[in-house]
């Protein structure tokens, strides 16, 4: 019998009803609440630093007494209907200030968060007073401003961050974007990571990196044991005052639960989830707040279901229950961003993954009982947070793959399919074990990484890829600019081959990647020695054992992912510049030029040039300069080295800083004016793709997935119409099939109502809880900007 | 092959990705050219065996670069219409220099090597989903000799083939082609032979002669109806195309749904057709037919 169709026993009618209400009432006080800014983390850990003792500490021990006070001194709630606890902030939906990251430039918008039109934050004056007052202390001590010594360097840097014209590096806001080991946290608890951080710390010295960084573990432990059993202390008094019978019964056990875990390893399946979720909001306190993935749930949680099962502890139905109700306090952590960071990175998205099937470490299908109650959480509650993958394996199970497949074809838009073959060879290429290679889950949008093993900053830095071919065009200049911002090349008018354009777009390229490596690894180098995270650290395999850092390169496996942004576009405008100059010659190079300078203000050049074939259309001679493009990314990339001991790899996704890059780089040859958008992650210039699905996934698959190791995005549209029916999900099913049998890493289908696209677009209040795909990830239409509105829009009007 | 060979088709569009034109999915051939002009056609650009020239106002950015090339003197200045039908012979020399597509041709030569190789393109997900080629029109049977030199390679790589023919053809070049086919939806449009010429400007004889005929020879034949409100919807007609079913044998019927969209094609190119201007059919109207060939012990299948 297959193990997919669970082993349910039998649940009255009206227990499934309770259990549903609790459910959909949790949801709805998510979904009501007004996001908010929470100051207490800001507060809390700038009290800790202006303390002049604290700052002469080492900096590990600095960074876990900072986090520890934040975990003792944060509010605490419990609400109504809860069995999994705990608030990241003092908001029920709200997000922290990183006033020693990118903190300082967040509040540079202070007071617009609460009007903006984007993603309003809600923010008391008396809560903004508090966050201007400690603007100063963080001044001129924030981490970009630590990343170079020499004043000059710090201000480029800290103006071209602002600007981004030619990348964007994150990791300047701290690094995140793991997959913590979860599995550890749940059999031996933090006293047993603090056992192993003792027993490790007596090889060192005292006052040794290594003894320091071991000492920041063991508070981080102990803080994170005191942190549940505040919840502990909060739920027993609750308690005692409930008059419901049956909530005071919960609340006892929410009080039994916390008093155990996080500390203790966990005996059930209630206790699992409620220590992993108090880890997920402190490690979301201690960096970045962006992309720690609980990753591989239905595999490491599956041993605790079976046995609360099997000792008649908990039924199919509570366990259910149990799982909604953590997924849902997953969406109540949101991200601060600034308007330039939302231009970014999109609506309120910080990329926390669950991710779902496949193979085991043997190589095995692991699909469980616990694999469909995921999905089918998922789909009930269509939340923006967390984000859904799928893993898709040669040996995965009909069943399993019939119920993805459909619940896709009705338009859920997740889970996002990732392959397992390519990706575990691609993983495997790049130095990963098997073994740690099939245990990989995504974090943030779309990136593999080995579950509890990588410390992969799979966002470090995204990269303008059509601006270096604007440069290369005009002498390493921006169209229109004095400045030399790239490397001088030869001008547009002696250039008599493709081979000449060639060479200046690689020789801007190599200007440019060298530039950002540069800055990188300054920064790099900053987080490495002002911002440790041993909590982060404690929960990746190797940091501990080593005593180092995951700054430092303490974790098994270490990368960077710089992903290179718009690939299609710039790929585009070089077969764009072949066709018009060299092969059909209808003007010189000189004279195409002058047309970009001049942004194209001809009609019928623009028209021209946009009608000329694209990416997307699955012809070999246009598609071959979008492969040039990201080989030429990969090669350029390959040649240097994180300070971490790691490599750099590519990854063809964006978020949403395509639009960001579209607006700050000029005219190109395929004809898109300046400021006009580029095309997302892996996907065509926009509604270039006309020829459907087949060849548009044949176009795709000639990019070589398997050197992108950090992952890519990739969108498959549909309209509702087209997948309708039996004849629509066969032939969706067909499509993914054939798509993964020809080497697809990861894809996402999108099926787009347009007309309800329109109305939620002109009347906000009518579809308050749209959920769409935006690239890797899922936001609220509402919380999209209304340039990324008219994008999804169009998109979906474009019928495939 | 045979005497023909090489000479290439005159195709008006290739579609990958069809999902209605047998089973799984499919990439659709239309071929240009049709005996019949159905009043409703919702191709009208497939009537005329030769290229012609559409002209899609919505792109034209007035430049008229196309007049400048025009070697017939066939551009006209009116915004409605671009290209003086009488005088153009579709050599295509405006729609090259039309930057927007405001001008196109509309049938291109294609090769037979050019061809399998377009249509190879997405063997891979025929073979997944248990698609095929379909050639449809246009009336495909017009460009036989074509076919008869590619079929045998299509064949050859296993490949599901289709095709959608309105039955006006001569039996033996049909009959050549039997061993080739794997499905044939054949299109039954009315019983009564003078409406049928009325409405499609022939004869319904050879059509019905040549289903009955198709219906003892060969085993995955289809019958498909395009049913037009008013036109072939009533009573009488239904009953007696159900018994004509009956009569070859055939027990299914798929019904294909009048809509106006190919009506507004007729603006763009230079046709003797007129648009019907009527209201689709709701749904209670196809159920009501869907249960007169019910009645019959007809199967029906709606296309959406
Ligand atoms: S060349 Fe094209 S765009 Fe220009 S007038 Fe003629 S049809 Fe219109
Ligand atoms: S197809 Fe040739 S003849 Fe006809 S309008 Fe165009 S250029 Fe003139």
């Amino acid at each position: 019998m297959s193990l997919f169709i669970s082993d349910v026993k039998h649940v009255s009618p009206v227990e499934e009803k309770k259990a549903q209400n609790r459910v959909m009432r949790l949801k709805q006080a998510v979904q009501d609440a007004k996001p908010g800014i929470c100051t207490e983390r800001a507060v809390i850990w700038t009290a800790y630093h202006k303390d002049g003792t604290n700052r002469r500490k080492p900096v590990c021990v600095q960074m876990a007494e900072a986090l520890r006070n934040v975990l003792l001194q944060k509010t605490i709630a419990i609400y109504p209907d809860e069995l999994i606890v705990g608030n990241f902030s003092s908001k029920r939906v709200g997000g922290s200030i990183f006033p020693e990251l990118h903190g300082v430039p967040v509040l540079m918008d202070i007071f617009k968060f609460s009007k903006r039109k984007t993603n309003p934050l809600q923010v008391s004056g008396r809560e903004i007073a508090t966050l201007l007052k400690i603007v100063p202390f963080w001044m001129f001590r924030f981490l970009a401003l630590k990343a170079y010594k020499n004043p000059l360097k710090k201000i480029a840097l800290a103006l071209h961050q602002l600007k981004g014209h030619f990348y964007v590096i994150n990791e300047s806001g701290g690094i995140s974007h793991i997959a913590p080991d979860y599995e550890t946290l749940i059999t031996i608890g933090t006293e047993g990571i603090r056992e192993k951080a003792c027993r490790t710390q007596e090889k060192f010295k005292k006052s040794t990196a290594q003894w320091e960084f071991l000492e920041g573990v063991k508070i981080v432990c102990d803080a994170l044991s005191a942190f549940g059993r505040r919840y502990a202390r909060l739920a027993h008094d609750m308690a005692v005052s409930e008059p419901d019978a049956d909530r005071k019964e919960e609340l006892l056990t929410i009080a039994h639960v916390c008093e155990r875990v996080p500390q203790k390893g966990a005996s059930t399946l209630q206790e699992a989830l409620q220590s992993i979720f108090l880890a997920q909001i402190a490690i979301n306190l201690e960096s970045l707040d962006n992309a720690v993935s609980p990753g591989r749930m239905d595999q490491y949680l599956y041993p605790f279901y079976k046995k609360d099962i099997e000792d008649g502890r908990l039924t199919h139905l509570e366990a259910k229950e149990r799982i909604a109700a953590f997924s849902i306090k997953m969406a109540e952590i949101i991200p601060v961003f600034s308007d330039y960071l939302t231009r970014v990175h999109g609506g309120m998205f910080n990329g926390q993954v669950i991710t779902v099937g496949g193979v085991d470490r043997e190589g095995n299908d692991c699909v469980n009982p616990l694999t469909s109650i995921f999905l089918e959480v998922m789909d009930e509650l269509r939340m923006r947070q967390p984000n859904y993958h799928a893993r898709i394996a040669s040996v995965s199970g009909t069943d399993y793959l019939k119920k993805i497949n459909d619940t896709l074809a009705l338009g859920s838009g997740s889970p996002a399919l990732y392959n397992d073959d390519v990706i575990i060879d691609t993983m495997t290429s790049h130095g990963y074990s098997v073994a740690d290679a099939r245990d990989y889950t995504a974090v943030g949008c779309v990136e593999p990484v080995s579950q509890g093993k990588s410390f992969a900053s799979t966002d470090a830095a995204l990269f303008n890829m059509p601006v270096v071919l604007e440069m290369a065009l005009n002498q390493g200049k921006k169209f229109g600019s004095v400045m030399r911002s790239g490397t001088r090349t030869k001008p547009a008018s002696e250039m008599t081959s493709m081979a000449d354009v060639k060479n200046a777009f690689e020789a801007q390229l190599a200007f440019q990647i060298k530039k950002m490596i540069g800055d990188l690894r300054a920064i790099e180098t900053a987080n490495m020695s002002h911002h440790p995270t041993p909590l982060t650290s404690m929960l990746l395999d190797g940091c501990v054992e080593k005593g180092v850092c995951s700054t430092k390169g303490g974790a098994r496996y270490n990368f960077s992912g710089i992903q290179c942004v718009a690939p299609a576009d710039t790929g585009d405008a070089l077969y764009a510049i072949e066709k018009a100059v060299f092969t059909d010659r209808k003007m010189s190079l000189f004279d195409l030029v002058g047309h970009l300078q001049k942004n194209l203000e001809d009609p019928r050049m623009m028209v021209y040039l946009k009608g000329i074939p694209k990416f997307g259309n699955d012809m070999a001679e246009v598609d071959k300069w979008t492969v040039y493009v990201v080989e030429q990314f990969i090669t350029q990339l390959s040649l240097f080295e994180n300070t971490r001991g790691g490599k750099y790899v590519a990854g063809l996704y964006s978020v949403t800083v395509h639009d960001h890059f579209g607006r700050v780089t000029g005219a190109l040859s395929h004809g898109r004016r300046k400021g006009e958008s580029f095309s997302s992650g892996i996907s065509p210039v926009n509604g270039m793709d006309k020829e459907g699905p087949t060849a548009l996934i044949n176009s795709v698959n000639r990019i070589d997935s398997r050197k992108i190791a950090n992952g890519i995005n990739f969108n498959l549209k549909f309209d509702a119409h087209t997948l309708k029916g039996e004849t629509g999900k066969k032939a969706l099913q067909s499509i993914l099939n054939t798509y993964f049998k020809k080497g697809g890493m990861q894809v996402q289908v999108n099926v787009i109502d347009p007309a309800m696209l329109i109305a939620a677009r002109d009347n906000p209040d009518l579809y308050p809880n749209l959920l769409v795909r935006v690239s890797g990830y899922s936001s609220y239409f509402n919380d999209l900007t209304p340039e990324m509105k008219e994008e999804i829009i169009r998109r979906s009007t474009i019928c495939i | 092959m045979n005497g023909n060979k090489g000479q290439p088709a005159i195709i008006f569009d290739i579609q990958r990705f069809s999902l209605h034109d047998g089973p799984g999915i499919r990439t659709t051939v239309f071929l240009k050219g049709c005996p019949l002009s159905c009043a409703w056609c919702q191709n009208p650009e497939s009537i005329s065996r030769d290229p012609e020239m559409a002209f899609y106002k919505e792109s034209c950015l007035g430049c008229f670069e196309c007049k400048l090339v025009c070697p017939k003197n066939a551009i006209m200045d009116s915004e409605e219409k671009r290209v003086r039908h009488e005088v153009c012979d579709a050599c295509g020399k405006c729609a090259n220099v039309c930057v927007s597509r405001g001008l196109r041709r509309i049938g291109e030569r294609w090769g037979r090597e050019k061809l399998i190789q377009t249509l190879l393109k997405d063997e891979a997900f025929f073979e997944e989903s248990g698609g095929g080629i379909t050639f449809s029109g246009g009336e495909p049977m017009l460009q036989h000799h074509f076919l008869y030199d590619v079929l045998p390679y299509l064949k050859e790589k296993g490949l599901h083939i289709n095709i959608e023919t309105s039955g006006m053809f001569r039996w033996e070049r049909m009959e050549r082609m039997l061993p080739f086919f794997d499905l044939i939806y054949f299109d039954l449009k009315h019983m009564d032979r003078s409406l049928h010429k009325t409405y499609t400007g022939v004869d319904n004889r050879l059509i019905l002669e040549n289903f009955l005929k198709l219906s003892r020879s060969f085993e995955n034949l289809q019958a498909r109806m395009p049913v037009i409100p008013g036109i072939n919807d009533d009573v009488e007609n239904i009953m007696k195309t159900a018994q004509y079913l009956i009569h070859a044998n055939s027990r299914t019927i798929h019904l294909l749904p009048y809509h106006p969209l190919g009506e507004s094609k007729l603006l763009r190119i230079h046709s003797s057709l007129r648009a019907l201007n009527i209201n689709p059919h709701q749904p209670e109207d196809l159920e009501r037919i869907e249960g007169l060939f019910k009645k019959e012990g007809i199967d029906v299948v709606i296309y959406q």
